[in-house]
């Protein structure tokens, strides 16, 4: 198991050194410079320019660039945001909390969505409640999660008033104060739902299909035998079962809630990640564009890999060497 | 059964029913797949000729003009759907839209079924070095965060090619990895079968075994996944076009039309702007998904009815 992760992390880095030359080779084919971040744009004289450029390493060899930029990368200097003169690393970590807070929220929201459905429907299959469920379920799952977000800012926020719509915090309460965190949970929540929902369907059906399969074998009916109550045969001996499959999802769950996260965040005027990368794109802020792309590129692979060493954790039949 | 067998007797013996007619037969009772293909159907049919019935359905039937004159007025008699913020008739955009959304989801689905197949066929096929490197380059593809990639790539081919086909070859190129990888897994099950080796005994070459004799067995496999993932471009297009990196602006597409919903004053107050987008967008999703479900039923040969 040791031996096959580490096979599994060393072979990434071929991966993300040939996704590193692609985002390069984007930047560069995007007009203007991809680091003009560090003149100061109030210079004009063409001196100036020109010295700062040579400086800078604009007129170096592409290969030259390259590798003066992904040694910086992997140091951890991302360089300058051209929008907002700040380094990009301190731009990013100022966003990274939002994210995971919606990320973490949107995690358990699906969690406890999916295991209250779940064992419902496993415990009592083919009846009208598990029907609902799994139409639920199916229109959950066909609805394009903007469409979702847009219906859910109509009637949660305009309609019934009870979330905010934007933001990630009110403006008036003081930072660190019992108010602070209420409010910021108040603004996660909404978005966290419709992230969440997402992928409550495929959890529920999955959960449900495992309880249903596992109700059928022997220690069940071992456990009847010996007179256990079905009401705990189902929470602790059936359940403790099924939700080991369901731990690989989460790796799965990690590329699917950053593509997410691009959307919803967008929609609700949250500022993360996401939002982020939206800006830098149209704002043509190179430097965090190639950095967040990075970033974003490593998560993905990241979160693959875990799904893939899970599966064999939770499963020892499964043989990954 | 006895007591008909002197009549059967007397007909000629009836031709046995094709592959293709069994599914036919059994996708034609599953209603709620039939139902939506009726949608589908209507909706193809009002984008297609959306020139001829926008003049008889509203009186601006113009979609590329302001008018002035004609701004966010409510649903009533002569607008069906009302007017957008720029006077325009959003039921006649509505079917403008269509015919793009509908055109960028079939080109595009069209572009990743074409190349995961011949990716995936020619993986599992020749196998060894031709695998490796293919499914490598399957991997790296696959790896990619979809959203962010087709975002960079948009930008930067935005105003070289036209926009429309710029969207539909990034969203193409970047997502076949799928499909090439379960076309791959299904030629390698059947190419294990005898009649392949036959085939090649004879001297096949391995176009012509591919081909004839490979593709037409997996076929079913890559009808379902293509109405799947017809609904996957669909959503992908008009979320690009929400977010404002898809169709040009200009150009009336579902996505395009649900971005007016950006703006806080629309989405609270003139909900009959982005509504009829948003519903009918996923009436279409959820109609193909049926569909898609229907056909998967009806082209395994184990599902009895």
């Amino acid at each position: 198991m040791l031996k096959y992760s580490i096979r599994r992390l060393l072979g990434m880095i071929p991966m993300l050194i040939l996704i590193s030359i692609v985002v390069f080779s984007l930047a560069k084919l995007m007009p203007g410079d991809s680091l003009s971040g560090e003149i100061d744009p109030l210079n004009t004289s063409p001196e100036y320019i020109a010295e700062m450029r040579e400086k800078l390493g604009y007129n170096d060899p592409l290969p030259v660039q390259y590798f003066n930029w992904i040694t910086g990368f992997v140091q951890g200097d991302f360089g300058k945001s051209t929008r907002f003169q700040i380094p990009v690393f301190d731009l990013i970590m100022e966003k990274v909390p939002n994210t995971l807070l919606l990320g973490v929220t949107a995690l358990v929201i699906t969690y406890i969505m999916a295991f209250i459905m779940g064992m419902y429907s496993g415990r009592r299959p083919y009846t009208l409640g598990d029907n609902a469920i799994a139409g639920f379920n199916y229109v959950m799952l066909a609805i394009p999660s903007f469409v979702a977000a847009v219906f859910a800012i109509y009637i949660f926020a305009f309609q019934l008033n009870w979330f905010p719509f934007a933001g990630s915090v009110d403006i008036l309460v003081e930072e660190g104060s019992f108010e602070y965190y209420m409010s910021r949970m108040h603004h996660v929540l909404l978005p966290a739902i419709v992230l969440g929902a997402m992928s409550t369907a495929s959890y529920t059906q999955f959960l449900r299909n495992d309880i249903i399969e596992n109700s059928r074998k022997d220690f069940v009916r071992t456990a009847r035998a010996k007179g256990t109550p079905m009401k705990k045969i189902y929470n602790v001996h059936i359940l403790r079962n099924s939700i080991i499959p369901l731990v690989t999802f989460l790796g799965f769950d990690f590329a699917a809630l950053i593509g997410g996260a691009i959307i919803t965040e967008t929609i609700f005027t949250y500022p993360g990640i996401g939002q982020l990368f939206l800006e830098s794109v149209t704002s043509r802020d190179y430097p965090t564009l190639m950095a967040l792309t990075m970033l974003l590129s490593f998560l993905t692979l990241f979160g693959n890999l875990l799904a893939d060493i899970l599966y064999g954790v939770v499963d020892p039949r499964i043989r990954l060497d | 059964m006895a007591s008909s067998t002197t009549i059967t007797q007397q007909k000629k013996p009836e031709r046995s029913l094709s592959p293709w007619q069994i599914a036919r037969r059994k996708f034609v009772r599953n209603k709620l797949a039939m139902i939506s293909s009726c949608f589908i159907v209507l909706v193809t049919l009002m984008s297609v000729s959306a020139p001829f019935i926008a003049p008889v359905l509203s009186p601006l039937p113009d979609i590329s003009k302001v008018n002035i004159s004609a701004m966010n007025i409510e649903p009533n008699g002569e607008h069906l759907l009302g007017t957008d913020k720029s006077g325009r008739d959003v039921l006649t955009r509505l079917f403008y839209g269509g015919r793009i959304s509908l055109l960028v989801g079939f080109s595009a689905t069209l572009i990743v079924i074409t190349l995961g197949t011949v990716v995936g066929a020619l993986a599992g096929f020749f196998g060894g070095f031709i695998d490796s490197i293919l499914m490598r380059f399957t991997d790296f593809v696959l790896n990619f965060p979809f959203l962010v990639f087709v975002i960079v790539l948009n930008t930067i081919l935005y105003g070289i090619v036209d926009g429309l086909w710029v969207l539909i070859m990034v969203i193409g190129a970047l997502s076949w990895g799928g499909v090439a990888r379960l076309v791959r897994s299904k030629v390698l099950a059947e190419k294990e079968n005898e009649y392949i080796l036959a085939a090649l005994s004879i001297g096949c070459s391995p176009f012509k075994v591919i081909t004839k004799h490979l593709l037409p067995n997996v076929i079913s496999t890559i009808i379902v996944q293509g109405t799947l993932i017809f609904a996957t471009m669909i959503v992908i297009e008009s979320a690009l076009s929400y977010l404002g990196f898809g169709v040009p602006q200009a150009t009336p597409s579902w996505g395009n039309m649900l971005s007016s919903a950006n703006e806080p004053d629309v989405l609270q107050g003139k909900p009959w702007i982005w509504m009829p987008p948003a519903i009918i967008i996923t009436l279409t999703i959820l109609s193909i998904n049926f569909i898609g479900e229907g056909l998967k039923d009806a082209l395994n040969p184990k599902s009895l009815r």
